[in-house]
């Protein structure tokens, strides 16, 4: 029995059985850390744990009946949602695709123009899209305009770059050919290169999509048009009945595009 | 001499769909713009209006300064707790949420569902909807942000648990491993690598919105943003735009060099 007793000690899956030396230093630096900051987000035990009843009692409110006469008013809401979402995305396409081609690397007229482009986007994409909501809807007014140009411009920093990626892996074999065969080159790009990368471009345009509508959903927080002034009015006004029927609706339409472009993505690649 | 060469005919070209695929996007987007009552000139004389905006804000004030660095200290803890909460939440779930791991095939889609259900709630929405519940300050902000990530990095850790090459699991299970033992020891192991890489990724993408969670009460230099632009002191939020594209600036290179590193 001795010997079955021996063969059952716990030994790390290492080769000295000891535990792996540098991950657990790396936790033991990430435990100390969070340790340390735990203070300043007011994360302690007392707080956490006091705040669990409010966060019940706050869930309770929305077990109520939903209000139904909200619906025609919900639904053109959303619409509202999906129409600046795409209209984004859309706007933003027509600037990504030649910043794409001065961004990657063999397309790019000159290295300096191709890295100059790259931070440029860089700094496009460090903002979130509400901070740039907030500036469009102080330039343009309140409204749906200033979240359609805060979706475009934050998607351009993001589409652009995707798009001089997807560039950049195409295939050379397809560009000498068609270099051989004499061709100019714009010829190049439009005849080897774009077609080439169109899986990735779609793959990305969808990821992007089913971002900009996550995205629109909260511009209205600003006042820059779609659900989400709605929401922070419902919210404000205590009106769970309405408030909850707002949250399914972005939860089933988010999750309706999330499926749909999973299906078209495994049609298209 | 004429040669008589027997041409075969070409094969028909095959149908071109994408003129009319094209043309009705375009009606689409037209009748879309038409329903949210756009016009193009709309669209430029607003990119002349954002122009006028923008120009304001080319007289930083750091008067301020060392309070908008401790802010700005602060979002990057209320991100850093966030990351910590997703990737605890992830853990538990995203083996259950692996089809090679998964006890049992309703688990599985439960918990699917439910990384679905968190993906798609916006964090600034939960932002919202904490800070009215349990009040203001960056705690309901970092929970927004681990409840909304731990829905993506759940769903990449179970994408990774399972590429994790079958025979890994079925030599643990055949040593009389459970569920758990074959988790800790086949599992995490094999994808340590590619975990950290996305859990830098999503932190990277927290501090980005934990630096506007303030726009909602949840704490950060979102807050100050806020106030500073209601205000219309153009000189201070550009101070703290500024501050806040340099720390993103040094994260973005430090996570690069790290996930670079990494894989």
């Amino acid at each position: 029995m001795g010997s079955v007793t021996n063969t059952l000690t716990w030994y790390w899956p290492t080769r000295s059985g000891l535990p792996p030396l540098v991950p657990m230093l790396w936790l033991t630096a990430v435990v100390l850390l969070l340790a340390v900051t735990a203070p300043l987000v007011e994360i302690d035990f007392i707080h956490v744990v006091a705040s669990l009843p409010k966060l019940g009692s706050f869930l309770s409110h929305f077990l109520v009946v939903p209000d139904w006469n909200y619906l025609p008013e919900l639904g053109l809401r959303m619409l509202e949602t999906i129409e600046m979402a795409v209209l984004g995305t859309a706007m933003a396409i027509v600037f990504s695709v030649p910043l794409a081609l001065l961004a990657a690397r063999n397309t790019s007229p000159h290295v300096v123009i191709g890295w100059l482009t790259t931070y440029v986007l860089t700094a496009i994409r460090a903002l979130p899209e509400l901070t740039w909501a907030v500036a469009f809807v102080a330039a343009v007014g309140l409204g749906p305009l200033a979240g359609i140009m805060a979706l475009a411009f934050v998607t351009i920093g993001f589409m652009a770059k995707f798009f001089a990626e997807a560039i950049e892996v195409v295939d050379c074999g397809a560009v000498e050919g068609i270099r051989a065969q004499g061709a100019g080159r714009v010829q190049t790009i439009a005849f080897a290169m774009l077609p080439q990368a169109m899986p990735d471009f779609i793959s990305a345009l969808l990821y992007i999509l089913d971002h900009n509508l996550r995205a629109a959903s909260i511009l209205g927080l600003v006042g820059a048009g779609g659900i989400g002034y709605d929401l922070v009015m419902n919210l404000r006004l205590y009106q769970y009945d309405r408030l909850m029927m707002i949250a399914l609706a972005i939860y089933v339409v988010v999750t309706a595009l999330d499926r749909l472009s999973t299906r078209f993505r495994h049609g298209v690649i | 001499m004429a040669m008589n060469v027997d041409f075969q005919p070409l094969p028909r070209k095959p149908a071109n769909f994408i003129p009319i695929w094209l043309c009705a996007v375009c009606a689409i987007l037209y009748a879309m713009s038409w329903h949210l009552s756009l016009s193009f000139g709309d669209l430029v004389s607003g990119i002349g209006d954002t122009g006028d905006y923008i120009s304001q804000f080319f007289h930083p004030d750091f008067s301020l300064g060392h309070k908008y660095v401790w802010l700005m200290i602060e979002t990057v803890c209320t991100a850093l707790w966030g990351t910590a909460i997703a990737c605890i939440v992830a853990l538990v779930l995203s083996p259950l949420a692996a089809s090679t791991l998964t006890p049992h095939p309703l688990i599985y889609r439960a918990t699917r569902e439910v990384l679905n259900f968190m993906r798609a709630m916006p964090d600034m929405l939960l932002a919202l909807m904490l800070v009215s519940a349990i009040g203001l300050g960056p705690l309901p902000g970092a929970f927004a942000l681990g409840i909304h990530t731990a829905g993506f990095l759940g769903k990449f850790y179970s994408e990774l648990l399972e590429r994790v090459p079958r025979g890994r699991y079925e030599a643990l299970a055949a040593t009389g491993a459970g569920f758990v033992q074959t988790t800790m020891i086949a599992g995490y192991p094999s994808i340590l690598r590619e975990m950290a890489g996305y859990t830098f990724y999503i932190f990277d993408r927290n501090i980005r919105m934990a630096s506007v969670l303030g726009l909602v009460g949840a704490g950060g230099i979102g807050l100050e943003l806020e106030s500073t632009l209601g205000f219309f002191l153009y000189n201070k939020a550009s101070a703290i735009i500024i501050i806040i594209f340099a720390t993103l600036f040094v994260v973005d290179a430090l996570s690069s060099t790290i996930r670079r590193r990494l894989t």
